[in-house]
């Protein structure tokens, strides 16, 4: 217990591999014992790292941190670390997990020990690239994350499975093998793999070396992100992979993209990052309002999602390229509620699925009548989607559409404004599909998908969907539950950045009252106050 | 003549694998090795006794520290580092060999022979810079090899690969014999340190000449690395020869060249600073140009061997890149390559074998559906092929990883940039193998051929391509080991570059 009590992060980054590699060993007939013992054990995770990193926000957070080793005269550390700017993330994704176990428990027909082994793997790859304070051994979960999920949509994807899954990889890796050259080249300068160091040096390089830098940083997270025009890879493997696969595509693995922003790019080259914020904005506006376009013309429901992936991750970039409090917590914030209402929507569209055989909008139609209940849960996650008050999604639009527009940056208003569009859009093309899908005339064609809709959710299911509901209104109502802790992180992330002078008037009260807080040790709760009162004057 | 216990401390460990040859071939004088099993595995035992024996010798003067040295002979660390790779090379392929022949009903202990002579001649090749020492091992090495490839007779097109092999190999021998030759003319010593020395105090180290001799000497040693464009008589010598061989081979030829070129180029001909510096710049050209060659030919293989042989000819490339950075450190990421890549290649070569996929029958479509009926061996797979790929966590990844830094830290950025595409580019054609064993079902055609044959039986090649996963998964988390305690002590105490 006493390295228990010293580890606890290693543990939940690890814990999850070894069963994962315990199942691999389980020979193939015992794939249903494969499967509970998998559910379990992620279960178990998810439990342990509710009540090992909660109650921890209140100080620096958890780390670890010990030298690992040295090659060729780089050190690399063993930093593991939960702070503000990661604990949600990686709560989401021990929770996410199990819940995509549960929720697509009898989607797959072959293979579900090697599944469930291959999801365990996936989930320390991710909760290692979320906590990792060491650029290399970020680097290693990184790339070691792709083997699982390739393998996860190449094995039990759709028809065009192996396109999608070599395409998913080559994509990834084309980005992450020119930053590693990057990150090389910026580790000699530091001397080793510590962000902070690596920080310093950076600010000491040239410019233009800098600006290289930033832009072989911000393409290896923009593919993951994915940024407009780096997100083709994301439509087929979205559609190709199957429920579980698309669940924590969209649920973890794009937020590995932003966070990467977040977490690395921007601190290490705050001036480059400043100095291209205009064109990663644009980029996001594009992707927010094309995204959605094309979203608008999918006959497939899960290409729909998909697509809408883009345009809801474009604002998460946009916020990050406001360069204000309220932006980048709105980011924050986006980054949870797409991972729980895309998350939710993919398992929907399996559940959905699973009873029709088909996903084509044009082969449903009245729905309604003959899943109730599922049309109830597919309402509320389409409406948190699409951003109504009450509902997460409209917070963190919301915030990042406020924080663009008074960016004092020149381009900031006209983007807002564009950006909204993208709003407008998502409603369009959310309930025109849901529209198509659940109301109208009931389908009475042999061949159609309502025809073989014949049993509601059942228990396990409704237990799936009943903790993304409350989620879904806890973060739309009480949204400082999940930024609070990000708060001072993200102010001392912009004060480093030197965000222009004009930005005060969002900034100031909320470093007043940081500061005000450091003092006198009061929770970080206080200094989210200022950026919720923002939102509502 | 009596030898000092120093002398035969370092000619102990060559004797032992020739020794072997030698008692091998007469054990089938009386018996009929094809009908007789005993007597086969009594060929088999012979031999992995002479390596497993030569194997505890040099590792016990590792570990005691000894370098002693037989006139020309120096076994220093490098040497016994050398030894030690071989060694393991040839337990490997005598392991999987034994599967092998025995798929393709053509057991003959005499290939054993050739193969330990083989073992013999590269580790006198990368023990010395005298030059006819030199000449000696690269012919005793290469002429067992050329036969090697050709041993299955009853295949028409292994005499072929067999032949093309030793004709292009006896005209690079000649080579860098010519090159030798004109290097001892002007300097009058064969030994190649001194031979520098000499030039460099007679001011002939930038005389055309010199220059050739070195460049015909870097082509003898570049046609063993199969770098392009010496390359050609790769795929075809791969394909013909069986799984074992080829992967031999690929791993021991490969390394024992690198380690001599490290030894001659970069060592013994440093005084010539200039010489090294052309050469430096040449290999710089033939890294780019092997890279590009060897992975974009290998994407249009269909062919699982070819593939592997292209494969091959890439990661030469990649070791040739450290040869551009030139630094202590990249040569010491370059050593700890080439024992990542003995694992990965001398297991993915098993692999076949493993599979019981014998002769022509290595096509993509032949593996198609096989991970899944023979797990172990899947998952080992896919550890060679993202090894080969060099995705981390696993040791492929942390090779290209050292020298790519060095590339970088010696101002090669563009090197480094185009290493890294090259090896995305390779990352298409190895998950093309891990495609078809895991992504694609096999036909109905070939299912029902399946079950027509015998099951396969191959333990001692799955043994053998275990250890080496495990080798491979080893090497991503013991990495330091492996590169300071291994690598790095062969290059400081072997060859005098300190850090």
């Amino acid at each position: 217990m006493t390295w228990l009590n010293s580890h606890p992060l290693t543990f939940l980054v690890f814990a999850p591999a070894i069963l994962g590699a315990l199942i691999l060993a389980l020979p193939h007939a015992l794939g249903r014992l494969s499967r509970m013992l998998g559910f379990m054990g992620a279960l178990a995770i998810f439990a342990l790292s509710l009540a090992w990193l909660l109650g921890h926000h209140g100080g620096g957070g958890v780390a670890e941190r010990t030298p690992w080793f040295t090659l060729v005269g780089l050190p690399v550390d063993y930093a593991l670390t939960v702070d503000g700017l990661n604990l949600w993330l990686v709560l989401l994704t021990t929770f996410l997990v199990p819940l995509t176990m549960l929720g697509t428990w009898n989607s797959l027909k072959d293979r579900i020990g090697t599944f469930a082994a291959m999801f365990l793997l996936l989930e320390t790859g991710m909760l290692g690239a979320l906590m990792a304070q060491d650029l290399f051994f970020f680097y290693l979960f990184w790339e070691a994350m792709l083997i699982p999920m390739y393998f996860m949509i190449g094995i039990w994807g759709g028809d065009e499975r192996r396109y999608a899954a070599t395409k998913f990889f080559l994509f990834t890796l084309s980005g992450s093998l020119l930053w590693l050259v990057a990150l090389l080249y910026l580790a000699n300068k530091a001397g080793g793999f510590n962000p902070l160091l690596m920080g310093q040096a950076a600010a000491l390089l040239p410019l233009g070396a800098q600006h290289w830098l930033f832009i072989a940083f911000a393409v290896a997270f923009a593919i993951k992100v994915p940024l407009f025009p780096l997100h083709t890879w994301l439509p087929d493997a979205h559609t190709q992979a199957p429920t579980a696969g698309s669940v924590i595509l969209a649920g973890v693995l794009l937020k590995l993209g932003g966070y990467g922003f977040i977490r690395f790019a921007i601190p290490i080259f705050p001036e480059a990052a400043m100095h291209y914020a205009k064109v990663i904005a644009l980029l996001s506006v594009i992707a927010i309002v094309y995204g959605a376009l094309v979203a608008m013309v999918q006959r497939d429901i899960k290409k729909l999602v998909a697509y809408s992936s883009v345009s809801h991750m474009g604002f998460v970039m946009l916020g990050l390229a406001s360069f204000t409090v309220i932006g980048t917590q709105g980011a924050m914030l986006q980054m949870l509620n797409h991972g729980i209402s895309t998350g939710a929507l993919f398992l929907l569209v399996g559940m959905l699925y699973d009873r029709a055989h088909t996903r084509m909008i044009a082969d449903f139609g009245g729905v309604a009548v003959k899943m109730p209940v599922f049309t109830a849960f597919f309402f509320i996650v389409t409406l948190s989607s699409i951003g109504l008050p009450l509902t997460n999604g409209f917070v963190g639009e919301f915030w990042i559409l406020n924080g663009t527009f008074l960016s004092g940056f020149g381009w900031g208003r006209l983007y807002a404004c564009l950006a909204t569009s993208g709003v407008l859009l998502g409603a369009v093309y959310m309930l025109w599909m849901f529209k198509r899908v659940f109301w109208g005339p009931e389908n009475k064609d042999e061949d159609s998908g309502t025809h073989h809709l014949h049993a509601d959710l059942n228990a396990r299911e409704i237990a799936v969907l009943l903790p993304i509901v409350v989620l879904i209104f806890w973060m739309g109502v009480h949204p400082r539950t999940f930024v609070a802790v990000s708060e001072a992180p993200v102010v001392a992330l912009l004060q480093d950045a030197k965000a222009p002078a004009i930005r005060p008037f969002v900034l100031k009260p909320a470093v007043h009252e940081a500061e005000a807080a450091e003092g006198t040790h009061a929770t970080p709760e206080a200094s989210a106050e200022p950026a919720a009162q923002e939102v509502h004057r | 003549m009596s030898l000092t216990p120093s002398q035969w401390a370092a000619l102990l460990p060559l004797i032992l694998p020739a020794l072997g040859a030698c008692l091998i071939p007469l054990m089938a004088l009386d018996k009929d090795q094809t009908s007789v099993k005993w007597i086969r595995a009594a060929m088999y035992g012979t031999a992995l006794l002479a390596v497993g024996a030569s194997f505890w010798y040099l590792t016990d003067l590792w570990t005691t520290g000894a370098q002693p040295s037989f006139f020309q002979l120096h076994l220093d660390r490098l040497a016994q580092f050398t030894g030690i790779f071989v060694l393991v090379a040839a337990a490997l392929t005598i392991l999987e060999s034994w599967d092998h022949f025995h798929q393709e009903g053509w057991v003959k202990g005499e290939t054993l022979s050739l193969l330990l002579f083989s073992v013999t001649g590269m580790m006198l090749f990368a023990s010395t810079t005298h030059f006819v020492t030199l000449f000696l091992g690269l012919e005793l090495f290469s002429i067992p090899l050329y036969a090697m490839v050709g041993t299955v007779r009853t295949r028409s097109e292994s005499a072929e690969g067999g032949m093309k092999y030793f004709l292009t190999g006896a005209v690079a021998s000649s080579c860098f014999l010519m090159g030798g030759v004109l290097i001892y003319g002007l300097s009058g010593t064969l030994d190649l340190a001194s031979a520098a020395f000499t030039l460099k105090s007679q001011g002939l180290a930038l005389d055309p000449m010199v220059l050739v001799g070195a460049a015909l000497m870097l082509l003898g040693f570049l046609f063993k690395v199969s770098a392009v464009p010496f390359h050609q008589w790769t795929p075809d010598a791969y394909e013909a020869s069986p799984h074992p061989i080829a992967g031999f081979m690929s791993v021991a030829t490969k390394g024992v060249a690198f380690i001599a070129l490290l030894r001659i180029f970069p060592g013994s001909l440093a005084p010539l600073g200039a010489v090294g510096v052309k050469m430096q710049a040449v290999m710089a050209v033939l890294a780019v140009v092997t890279l590009v060659v060897g992975n974009l030919t290998a994407l249009v293989q269909t062919n699982v061997k070819r593939m592997l042989a292209y494969s091959s000819i890439s990661h030469a490339g990649y070791l040739m890149l450290a040869f551009v950075a030139g630094t202590p450190a990249a040569f010491d990421g370059m050593l700890y390559y080439l024992v990542i890549y003995l694992a990965m290649n001398m297991g993915a070569f098993g692999l076949l074998t493993a599979f019981g996929l014998v002769g022509g029958q290595t096509t993509f479509e032949d593996l198609r559906g096989l991970g899944w009926k023979r797990p172990a061996m899947g998952v080992a797979a896919a550890i060679f092929m993202l090894s080969l790929a060099g995705i981390p966590p696993l040791g492929g990844f942390y090779g290209k990883y050292m020298i790519f830094r060095e590339l970088v830290g010696t101002g090669h950025v563009g090197m480094a940039i185009l290493g890294v595409l090259a090896s995305l580019v390779s990352a298409y054609y190895y998950l093309r193998f891990l495609v078809a064993l895991f992504l694609q079902a096999p036909s109905a055609e070939a299912e029902r051929l399946a079950s027509d044959r015998p099951a396969v039986h191959a333990p001692l090649a799955g043994a053998a391509v275990l250890v080496c996963a495990v080798i491979v998964l080893a090497g991503g988390f013991l990495q330091t080991f492996l590169a300071d305690g291994f690598a790095r002590r062969a290059l400081v105490e072997g060859l005098g570059l300190i850090r």
